[in-house]
């Protein structure tokens, strides 16, 4: 049985992510047939061809990749962490802070002198709630409530100061923060990509190793302990990793939102709670997700290329209709 | 076994457990009873080391519980709290195979003998056929019984139980105290627990342990330790105390108006 979803995560998904990744290497602006797409990514052919294919949407496609691969993996960890399944990567506070970091870079203009400013404000703006949260979640022994209250308290707090900071501002900064809070892989500054991809992949083949310890926290504080296991070193630490992945993605691309809040809830339905199987299916899960919205996001209104993060928006709104319904029929 | 020497404890300020002293020995099946709020779960979180600030020593086979690494206690000894969270849809045997995870290597899949100890576990408690049932899906009695193949899959010498059988109805309980009855004297098992019900403490324990307001009222057989006198005393209320034909152990009869 474990052999079967075993298989189902490491070798179904990959090929299915494999298969919607040349797919998408073939939609864009500009038609390209899938053939001049492939010999474009070994360097034959056309010119321009092997420009657009290699500069941009082979680095738009990885970005989106690993986008989804860390919040559906991130999510899938939180939610056995905090006991909740409503929790997503932004439940502590992250997108509050990092919200905050690229608005003051958009309203103050330092965003127009450099492009790499805007992610560096942004990830120092996470980088703030995460450190903030950690200071009130783990002043005591651990408590997932505690932590969540923390979380919204401070993403609350950060939007309201972005709020405040947009009726003050007459910049031109404000439309430009709008559009960055979306989440879109339009623009951002490939520079960044090696540092996000390298910790993306180290960060999530380390979640996805520490299943088992996140399984045995999310017994409760007594049973965990009783089976030798030190919960508050160890919550510390997964912590901070995820904190870590989340920052780095979000400050690149935006706020993307339910992506991390389904994908481990779909996932579930095919290999089970427990997390060593559920944190893999749901980086590969969340990697092939966000690349279909991404790929839909250039199809569906082409040429416009509308956000990433409006079209994961409206699948997460009838996700969570049919969720309901299906708790309503069980219900009765 | 264990040894506990002369234990003072509290929390914030008040203190709840006051100079006590007793010893458990090897296969004792040994019961812990006194009023709600005595110090009894106290008392347990203390020498299975989930409380850790004390006066006093417990000695676990001689050696000091402040030495022993958390995993290599985890071998030795396991707990079952009074209320265990079951709110995660896992199944049954992925459930139980937590259990096994001092045994395991952070990094690795169970090995053979982890699926073994689960598989056995689960034999001995007949929930074989609840395999891939989810635990968010069972009852009460089938919940109990899952969380006992989860510790006994821990298999160590020394189980401790908190209170096991309080909520359970007098069948379900019967069942569970021959269950652990028979991990007891057919597998060698030391059991700890702690029993609202002094009938069934005095039927299947060998030894006692009263507490009273947090200090040691008594420590023996049940014999010893169930005599009207001091349970009068310590319960606040009035009961007669006689001998069960079948066992010869003793029995414990509230009386509700005296004539």
């Amino acid at each position: 049985m474990l052999n079967r979803r075993m298989i189902f995560i490491y070798v179904l998904m990959p090929i299915l992510l494999f298969l919607v990744f040349f797919f998408s290497l073939t939609y864009g602006l500009s038609g390209i047939s899938l053939i001049d797409a492939l010999s474009a990514l070994f360097n034959v052919g056309d010119e321009n061809i092997i420009t657009i294919i290699r500069s941009i949407r082979l680095k738009r496609i990885i970005m989106v990749c690993v986008t989804g691969a860390v919040l559906g993996g991130s999510g899938c960890v939180f939610q056995a962490i905090l006991k909740n399944p409503l929790a997503d990567p932004f439940t502590l506070g992250i997108s509050g802070g990092a919200a905050l970091g690229a608005s003051i870079a958009f309203i103050s203009g330092f965003a127009s002198v450099a492009s790499f400013f805007t992610p560096l404000f942004a990830f120092f703006g996470a980088a703030l709630s995460v450190f903030t949260v950690y200071i009130f979640g783990f002043k005591g022994k651990f408590d997932s409530n505690i932590m969540i209250l923390s979380g919204v308290i401070v993403s609350y707090t950060f939007s309201s100061v972005v709020m405040l900071m947009f009726a003050l501002s007459q910049s031109t900064g404000v439309q430009q923060s709008f559009m960055w809070l979306t989440g879109n892989f339009s623009t951002f500054d490939e520079r960044l990509m090696p540092f996000v991809v390298t910790i993306g992949v180290v960060g999530l083949v380390i979640l996805s190793l520490s299943g088992n310890i996140i399984d045995v926290i999310s017994l409760g504080r007594e049973k965990s302990e009783a089976l030798g296991n030190n919960i508050e070193k160890n919550i510390k630490i997964i912590f901070l990793i995820t904190s870590l992945l989340i920052a780095s993605v979000v400050s690149v691309c935006g706020i993307i939102g339910f992506v991390g809040l389904m994908i481990p809830h779909i996932m579930r339905n095919f290999v089970g709670t427990r997390s060593m199987l559920l944190i893999p299916a749901s980086v590969f899960g969340g990697a092939l997700f966000l690349l279909l919205c991404d790929t839909l996001s250039k199809i569906v209104f082409a040429p416009v290329v509308i956000p990433s993060g409006v079209i994961t928006s409206v699948l997460g709104g009838v996700f969570f209709v049919f969720l309901l319904l299906r708790a309503k029929k069980s219900s009765i | 076994m264990i040894q506990i020497k002369n234990i003072y404890a509290g929390y914030f300020g008040r203190e709840v457990l006051k100079n006590v002293s007793f010893d458990v020995k090897q296969k004792d099946f040994f019961g812990i009873i006194g009023k709600n709020g005595a110090g009894k779960s106290t008392l347990l979180k203390i020498f299975s080391n989930l409380l850790k600030s004390y006066k006093g020593d417990v000695f676990i086979d001689n050696k000091n519980l402040e030495s022993f690494k958390s995993k290599e206690l985890a071998k030795r000894l396991s707990f079952l709290p009074q209320y265990s969270d079951m709110s995660m849809p896992f199944s049954v045997f992925e459930f139980v195979m937590f259990a096994r995870f001092p045994y395991m290597n952070m990094f690795k899949f169970p090995s053979k003998n982890d699926f073994k100890a689960v598989e056995k576990a689960m034999d001995f408690l007949n929930i074989t056929n609840l395999s891939e049932r989810k635990i968010t899906e069972l009852s009460g009695g089938e919940k109990q019984k899952v969380l006992i193949a989860q510790v006994l899959a821990q298999e160590t010498d020394i189980i401790i139980f908190d209170e096991p059988t309080s909520h359970l109805d007098i069948g379900s309980q019967n069942n569970i105290l021959k269950l652990l009855s028979d991990l007891n004297e057919k597998h060698n098992k030391t059991i700890v627990l702690t029993l609202h019900d002094l009938n069934a403490a005095g039927e299947f324990c060998n030894k006692l342990l009263l507490l009273e307001d947090g200090f040691v009222c008594r420590c023996g057989t049940p014999e010893e330790v169930l005599n009207y006198k001091d349970i009068e005393r310590v319960y606040n209320t009035t009961v007669i105390v006689k001998t069960n034909p079948i066992s010869n152990r003793p029995y414990v009869i509230p009386v509700s108006k005296i004539n």
